[in-house]
């Protein structure tokens, strides 16, 4: 009795499975993987269920896996096929190249580099969206000061307390460019993870004035805080791609798998994003079902 | 060997000795953390277990109570203390306090258990004929049990110490000082000397906050209690 009906459901879930899949021959399974916060987790979890909708069986042991110290000797070693990267950053902080503001001359650069790692890492299309480092203050503290842009905080940087990434004294794009773009080098800094809740909560519990959070972030809009403007252009260009290693991609059809990444990428902007991250970090919902509500009404999957 | 390179470079830069930020002053942020905590957790947690030893009331709550603290991570006790004392005072309330609270919860457990556990091990006959000298209960604790328990309440304290030392470095991900902040520094600044270095440094610290609590414990220990050094010799005695 017991053997006939799991040999029945055994045979739908083929049914099923062959249903979804579209082209014929066996699909590999792609191993995806993502840094630790919410936004990247949720662009990851997209990219992995559209997969899933095209046939694709989908590993998740690496969402969410860690830092970037951990995710690219990860993908470089073949133990994650496919990550979403911030192009800017990836460039700058993973690779130590220079990235500009303008995201297609990022990511040519960051393809450049990547050619040579892990037996060859394609960079797919970027999103529109950019998520980018923001200095962030209380709406008092603007006030107070009359502070607009990053240019404005010079003036004042030392009868404020900062809360700068832990990484930021040797990142390029942070210390290095508030020092020589702006004359910004504070003396007292608190070293937090950049776009994380002690970020978020050193802000709001007045322990730092200016707080280097993601611009995306949902904590900026739900606290009614102020984004300054980095009027001189420091922060690179971080739109979002998947970099996918070129040993997966030679097993699939190449066009077909880069298109269904493409397809997603090209509709996610910068207000998505935020929406996306702020479901999952303020609304508290499952990523999976967040991911799942956004193909859905996107027409990805039905 | 990269690792090995990279480990002794960091540790052997100057700039790594002298200046803000720089060991000596990570060194003193952490044991000055790791001190006040201990005394901290000393002043809750040993006339607790002495008490309850001496009356042997409450032993079943007193190990239940340890072990749920023992129970709760650390990183956990750290973000549920932080908005709390956050919003009394927004600077030591965030980078020091959280950290002082999870590490005196950490400490508790083996300071009380062992004092506990080390006045009721005390034997009876020598408590009842204090009691029939004369003594009062305060002296029977003061000047016959906690003698005699002390090998076991150091040995509380030395655990509880080295557990803080280690553990204290949790607290630099929420802005705390000490030599956890090279740990955390060095991972997000993919820097491998800076990670292992402090790795070095804690683990050297824990050693030997391990070492000084052992002396400490050696010394304090009553020669009537001591194992007998005689028997000892003589067996080296034979070997030689």
């Amino acid at each position: 009795m017991r053997l006939s009906r799991t040999l029945a459901l055994g045979a739908s879930m083929l049914v099923l499975l062959s249903a979804c899949s579209t082209g014929g021959g066996s699909k590999p399974t792609v191993k995806v993987g993502s840094v630790g916060f919410d936004e990247a987790r949720v662009v990851a979890e997209i990219y992995a269920q559209a997969l899933e909708a095209n046939g694709y069986t989908v590993d998740r042991a690496g969402i969410g896996l860690g830092s970037r110290k951990v995710l690219l000797p990860a993908l470089e070693s073949g133990q994650i096929d496919l990550q979403p990267e911030y192009i800017g950053s990836g460039l700058a902080s993973g690779y130590g190249g220079t990235s500009t503001s303008d995201p297609a001359a990022n990511r040519t650069a960051l393809q450049k580099v990547l050619d040579g790692k892990g037996g060859g890492i394609t960079v797919l299309d970027y999103t529109p969206a950019v998520d980018t480092n923001a200095l962030v203050v209380r709406k008092e503290t603007a006030d107070k000061y009359g502070l607009k842009t990053w240019g404005d905080l010079a003036a004042v940087q030392n009868d404020l307390k900062w809360g700068l990434a832990t990484d930021c004294p040797t990142n390029p794009v942070c210390a290095t460019a508030l020092k020589d773009t702006y004359g910004i080098s504070p003396t007292n800094v608190t070293l937090l993870d950049a776009c994380s809740t002690p970020m978020a909560d050193a802000l709001k519990a007045t322990t730092i004035d200016v707080a280097e959070l993601c611009s995306t972030g949902p904590e900026i809009i739900v606290n009614g805080w102020v984004r300054l403007e980095d009027d001189k252009g420091t922060q690179p260009a971080d739109n979002i791609s998947p970099l996918v290693r070129n040993d997966l991609l030679a097993k699939v059809d190449k066009a077909a798998f880069s298109k269904i990444l493409n397809d997603i990428s090209a509709k996610i902007d910068t207000p998505t994003l935020a929406q996306l991250y702020y479901d999952v970090a303020v609304g508290k919902k499952d990523v999976k079902d967040v991911a799942s509500a956004w193909l859905k009404a996107n027409g990805f999957v039905k | 060997m990269n690792i090995v390179a990279a480990t002794a470079a960091w540790l052997t830069d100057p700039v790594q000795w002298s200046g803000p930020g720089a060991i000596p002053q990570r060194l003193v942020e952490h044991i000055g953390l790791s001190a006040i905590s201990l005394l901290v957790a000393v002043a809750i947690a040993l006339p607790a277990g002495l008490v309850i030893g001496h009356t042997r009331r409450g032993t079943a709550v007193a190990a239940n109570l340890a072990n749920i603290g023992r129970a709760i991570p650390t990183l956990a006790v750290i973000g549920i203390v932080l908005p709390l004392t956050a919003a009394i005072d927004p600077q030591l309330g965030f980078k020091v306090y959280p950290t002082l609270v999870a590490m005196v919860i950490l400490a508790i457990p083996p300071i009380l258990v062992n004092a506990e556990a080390g006045v009721v091990g005390v034997d009876r006959d020598l408590v009842e004929s204090a009691r029939a000298m004369g003594m009062r209960e305060g002296q029977v604790l003061g000047s016959v049990e906690v003698p005699v328990a002390l090998p076991a309440i150091l040995a509380g304290l030395r655990s509880a110490a080295t557990q803080i030392v280690a553990t204290m470095t949790l607290g630099a991900i929420f802005g705390s000082g000490g030599l956890g902040r090279y740990l955390v520094e060095g991972i997000a600044q993919n820097d491998d000397g800076k990670i292992f270095g402090g790795v070095v440094l804690v683990a050297s610290l824990a050693l030997a906050t391990e070492g000084v609590f052992a002396a400490i414990q050696r010394a304090a220990t009553s020669p009537g209690l001591r194992r007998p050094k005689v028997i000892r010799r003589a067996t080296v005695g034979v070997g030689t």
